[in-house]
C-alpha cells in the first residue's frame, strides 16, 4: 500500500517539478526543480527494483551534473546584482525543496523496505537473489565489456573536449615556473652584504 | 569466443583509441608545436587501422556476444571513414596556421570520432550503436566550435549541440520502446520479434528511431543544422562532417533498417520514402540564392542524401548496394569540393567563402576552376561525369522495388537542382574576373583534389570493381 | 496496483515536456540544457520500468550507460555554452542568428 502511495507522491512530484524546470524565468530555480526531478526519478526508480541505478542517478545527477549546471548559471548571470539581492528568497526556495527531499527519503525507505513494486506479471529484477548492485556487476564487465571501454572514451572525449573550448592562454599573467624555482641556487639568489658599515645602508 | 578473439575482431577500433590517448599524451608534452607530427601519427593510426581490415577485422564474424559485428559491409563503410577523416586531419594544419592557432588536439578528437564511426558500423546491439553513436556526436561538438576567433563557431557548435543532443534524445526514446516491445537490444532478436507480434509499441519506437538516425544523416525533417553547422564550423571541419559521419551514420542506419527492422520493411519503407523525396527537393530549393558556397554544399549533401535514402527505401539488395556504391562516389565528390574550397583564399591568405568570388576564376586559376566544375556537375549528376551513375543505380533500384513515382520525382528534382550548380560554372567561366582569389601552393590540398577530379572523370573503368566490391558488402547483410 | 503502464505513461509525459522546453523556451539556453537532461531521464526512466517488467537486467545496464553519456554531454554544452557566452555576451535563444539562409 505504501508503495502505491509513493508511486502517485514520486510521479505528481516529479512531474510537477518538470514542469516548473522548463516554465521557471530564473535558471537557478530551474536547477533546483531539476534536482527535485531527479530525486523523485530516482524514488520511482528504486520502485521499481534497480536500486543501483537510483543511487548512481543521484550521486551523478545531483551530485555532479547539477551542481555543473548551477556553476555555470552563477558564472554567466549577467545581472549579479539581481542575485546577490535574491540569496535570502533562494535560501527559503532551497530549504523547502530540501525539506521535501528529506520527506521523500523516508517514504522511499518505508516503500522499499515493504517490497519492490510488481510489474506485469513478473517478480522481481535481479536473478536468483543476488543484490541488484552485484548483477549489474557481473553483466556491465563481462557481457558489455566492449561497450564499457567505449563509454570510457566518451568521458575522456567529454573531458578532451572541456578543457579545448573553455581553456584560453592570457597575457600578462604570471605562472608558476617550476622547474625555474627547483633550478635556482643560494649562489644566485642571496648576497652577502654584511661588509658595509653600519648606517650606510645597501645598494640593492 | 574468448575476448582475445573477440578483441582481434575489434582491431581497428583498439588502434584508433590507443593511438588516440598516445597522441593526446603527446600533446600533452609537446603542445600545439607539435601539432604537424600528431597529425601525420593520426593518418599512419588510419592507415593501420585500414589495413587491419584485411585481417580478421573485415570477415571474422560477430564479436563480444553479439554486440558488435566484423564484417564486409562494415569493412566497406569502415575504409571510406579511415580515408575520409586522414584526408581531413593532413588539410587541418594549414587552415589553422593561417586562420586560427593550431590545436594539438584537433587530430586526436578526429580520432576518437573515427572510434565511434567505427562503432556504429559495426554495431549489432542498440547498445553499442547508443555508445558509439555518441562518441562521434560528442567530438563532433566540440571540433565544429574549436575555432575561437570567428563569433560564428561557437553559435554553430551551440546549434549542433542543442539540436543533436535533442535527436539523441528521441533516438534513445525510441531505442527504450524498441527494447521493452521487443525485449532485447540485439538486432537480431528484435528483428525476430518484428517478424512475430511485436505490436504498436514497438512500431513507435521504430519511427523514433528513424527520426533520430534522419538527423544524423541530415535528412529532411531534421536537417535544419546542416546549413549553419557547415557554414559556421572551421572548414576542415565541415569537411569531415560532410564525408565520414555520413557515412557512417548511413550505414548505421542501413543496417538497423535491414537487420533489425528487416520484417517490418513495409512499415519503414513509406518513412524512408518520404524523408527520401523531401531531402532531394529541399536541397535543390535550399541551394537557390544562397551566397555562401560552404552553405551551398550543405544543401548539396541534403539532396545527395535524398538520393541515398531512395536506394534504402527500395529495401532490396539491389538497393543497398546503390547506397553504398553512392556514398563513395559522394565522399570522393564532397572531399574533392571542399578541398577546391579551401584553396580559395584572398590576397591576405584569408579563406574566400562567397560564391560571387568566384567570378572569372577560369583565368585566374585554371585548374582549380576546372575541378570545382567537375565537382559541381558530378553533385548534380550530370551525364558524362561519375556523380550521374550511382543516380542511375538508386533510380534503378527504386524501380525494381516497384516505387516508380518516387524514382520519377526524384529525377525531376535532380534536374531542377542542377541548375544550381551549373550556374556556378557559369560564374567562374563566363563572368567578368572579380579578381578576388590568390595563387595558394598547398601541394597536398591541390594533389587530392585533382586525384578526386581525376577518379570522377574516368570512374567509369572502376564501375566493375566498385560494384563487385558494394555487392560483396551488401551481401554480409542479407 | 501499479503497471508497467503507468511507468510509461509518466515517462512519457516527462519525455514530452522536455521537447516542450527546447521549443518554448526564448530566453536562455541554460533552460534548453536542463530540458536535454530530462528527456533523457524520461528515458532512463522507461529503461528502468521495461527492465522491471522484463526480468532483464540490460535495461538498468543501458540505463547506466545513458546516464555516463549524459553526464559527458551536459560537461561539454555548457563547455560550448562558456564559448558562446564569452563571444556574445548574451545566452538568449534569439540572438543566436549570425547565419542566415
Amino acid at each position: 500500500m505504501i508503495a502505491l502511495a509513493a508511486f502517485y507522491l514520486f510521479a505528481s512530484v516529479m512531474i510537477a517539478a518538470a514542469a516548473f524546470t522548463i516554465l521557471s524565468r530564473n535558471p537557478v530555480h530551474s536547477v533546483l526543480w531539476l534536482i527535485l526531478a531527479f530525486f523523485n526519478a530516482a524514488g520511482l526508480m528504486v520502485l521499481a527494483g534497480a536500486e543501483f541505478v537510483a543511487m548512481l542517478l543521484v550521486i551523478v545527477y545531483v551530485g555532479a551534473v547539477a551542481v555543473l549546471f548551477l556553476f555555470v548559471v552563477m558564472m554567466l548571470n549577467i545581472d549579479l546584482a539581481e542575485v546577490r539581492s535574491g540569496f535570502t528568497r533562494y535560501g527559503l526556495f532551497g530549504a523547502a525543496i530540501a525539506a521535501v527531499l528529506a520527506t521523500e527519503v523516508v517514504v522511499a525507505d518505508e516503500a522499499w523496505h515493504s517490497g519492490a513494486l510488481m510489474l506485469g506479471a513478473r517478480q522481481a529484477v535481479t536473478p536468483d537473489n543476488m543484490p541488484n548492485i552485484q548483477a549489474l556487476g557481473a553483466l556491465l564487465y563481462t557481457r558489455y565489456l566492449y561497450v564499457f571501454e567505449g563509454a570510457g572514451l566518451v568521458l575522456l572525449v567529454a573531458m578532451i573536449g572541456a578543457i579545448v573550448l573553455t581553456h584560453r592562454e592570457r597575457s600578462g599573467v604570471r605562472p608558476q615556473k617550476i622547474g625555474d624555482q627547483v633550478k635556482r641556487r643560494p649562489s644566485e639568489a642571496v648576497r652577502i652584504v654584511s661588509d658595509q658599515p653600519v648606517g650606510a645602508g645597501v645598494e640593492l | 569466443m574468448s575476448y582475445l578473439d573477440s578483441l582481434a575482431l575489434t582491431a581497428p577500433e583498439l588502434i584508433l583509441s590507443l593511438g588516440a590517448t598516445f597522441l593526446m599524451l603527446v600533446a600533452a608534452w609537446g603542445g600545439d608545436k607539435a601539432t604537424r607530427t600528431i597529425s601525420w601519427g593520426a593518418v599512419a593510426l588510419f592507415a593501420a587501422a585500414g589495413a587491419s581490415l584485411a585481417g580478421p577485422a573485415g570477415h571474422g564474424g560477430s564479436a563480444f556476444f553479439g554486440l558488435y559485428t566484423a564484417d564486409a559491409f562494415g569493412a566497406f563503410a569502415k575504409s571510406l571513414i579511415y580515408l575520409a577523416a586522414a584526408i581531413c586531419v593532413i588539410i587541418a594544419p594549414r587552415w589553422f596556421e593561417v586562420n586560427e592557432r593550431n590545436r594539438a588536439e584537433y587530430p586526436v578528437l578526429i580520432l576518437l570520432a573515427a572510434t565511434g564511426m567505427g562503432m556504429m558500423v559495426s554495431a549489432t546491439d542498440l547498445l553499442t550503436l547508443y555508445v558509439g553513436l555518441e562518441l562521434n556526436s560528442l567530438a563532433s561538438y566540440v571540433l565544429a566550435s574549436m575555432a575561437q576567433k570567428d563569433g560564428r563557431a561557437a553559435e554553430a557548435g551551440l546549434k549542433y549541440f542543442v539540436l543533436g543532443a535533442l535527436a539523441s534524445g528521441i533516438l534513445l526514446y525510441g531505442i527504450s520502446l524498441l527494447y521493452g516491445f521487443t525485449g532485447s537490444t540485439h538486432y537480431v532478436d528484435i528483428a525476430h520479434e518484428m517478424g512475430g507480434s511485436a505490436g504498436m509499441g514497438a512500431l513507435f519506437g521504430m519511427v523514433f528511431v528513424l527520426a533520430g538516425l534522419s538527423f544524423k544523416v541530415s535528412a529532411v525533417p531534421f536537417h535544419m543544422w546542416t546549413p549553419d553547422v557547415y557554414e559556421g564550423a572551421p572548414t576542415p571541419v565541415t569537411c569531415l562532417f560532410a564525408s565520414a559521419p555520413k557515412v557512417a551514420a548511413m550505414a548505421l542506419l542501413v543496417r538497423v533498417s535491414m537487420v533489425a527492422l528487416g520484417p517490418a520493411t513495409h512499415q519503414w519503407q513509406q518513412i524512408i520514402a518520404f524523408a527520401a523525396l523531401a531531402s532531394i527537393i529541399l536541397g535543390a530549393a535550399g541551394a537557390i540564392g544562397q551566397t555562401n558556397i560552404k552553405r551551398l554544399l550543405a544543401y548539396s549533401s541534403i539532396n545527395n542524401v535524398g538520393f541515398m535514402l531512395i536506394g534504402l527505401a527500395a529495401g532490396t539488395r539491389e538497393g543497398v548496394a546503390a547506397v553504398l556504391f553512392y556514398l563513395t562516389v559522394y565522399v570522393v565528390t564532397v572531399l574533392g569540393s571542399f578541398l577546391a574550397v579551401l584553396q580559395l583564399r584572398d590576397r591576405q591568405g584569408k579563406p574566400v567563402e562567397a560564391i560571387a568570388a568566384l567570378a572569372g576564376l577560369s583565368q585566374s586559376r585554371k585548374g582549380l576552376a576546372a575541378a570545382l566544375a567537375v565537382f559541381m556537375f558530378s553533385l548534380a549528376g550530370i551525364p558524362p561525369l561519375f556523380g550521374f551513375w550511382p543516380k542511375l543505380l538508386v533510380f534503378q533500384a527504386a524501380i525494381d522495388a516497384h516505387l516508380l513515382p518516387l524514382a520519377i520525382i526524384g529525377f525531376v528534382a535532380s534536374v531542377i537542382g542542377a541548375f544550381y550548380y551549373i550556374k556556378i560554372v557559369k560564374i567562374m567561366y563566363f563572368d567578368d574576373a572579380a579578381d578576388m582569389i590568390s595563387p595558394d601552393n598547398g601541394l597536398v590540398e591541390r594533389w587530392t583534389m585533382a586525384l578526386a577530379a581525376m577518379l570522377l572523370v574516368v570512374g567509369y573503368v572502376l564501375i566493375p570493381w566498385l560494384g563487385a566490391a558494394s555487392a560483396q558488402a551488401t551481401g554480409a547483410l542479407f | 496496483m501499479i503497471t508497467l503502464g503507468h511507468y510509461l505513461f509518466v515517462s512519457a509525459i516527462l519525455f514530452v515536456m522536455g521537447v516542450l522546453g527546447i521549443f518554448i523556451n526564448r530566453k536562455n539556453i541554460i533552460i534548453i540544457l536542463m530540458a536535454i537532461e530530462l528527456i533523457l531521464l524520461s528515458v532512463n526512466l522507461n529503461l528502468v520500468a521495461f527492465s522491471a517488467y522484463l526480468h532483464d537486467m540490460v535495461g538498468q545496464i543501458f540505463a547506466m550507460f545513458v546516464l555516463t553519456v549524459a553526464a559527458g554531454e551536459a560537461a561539454i554544452g555548457l563547455a560550448i555554452l562558456v564559448i558562446y557566452f564569452r563571444g556574445r555576451g548574451t545566452i538568449a535563444v534569439e540572438d543566436a542568428n549570425r547565419m542566415k539562409g
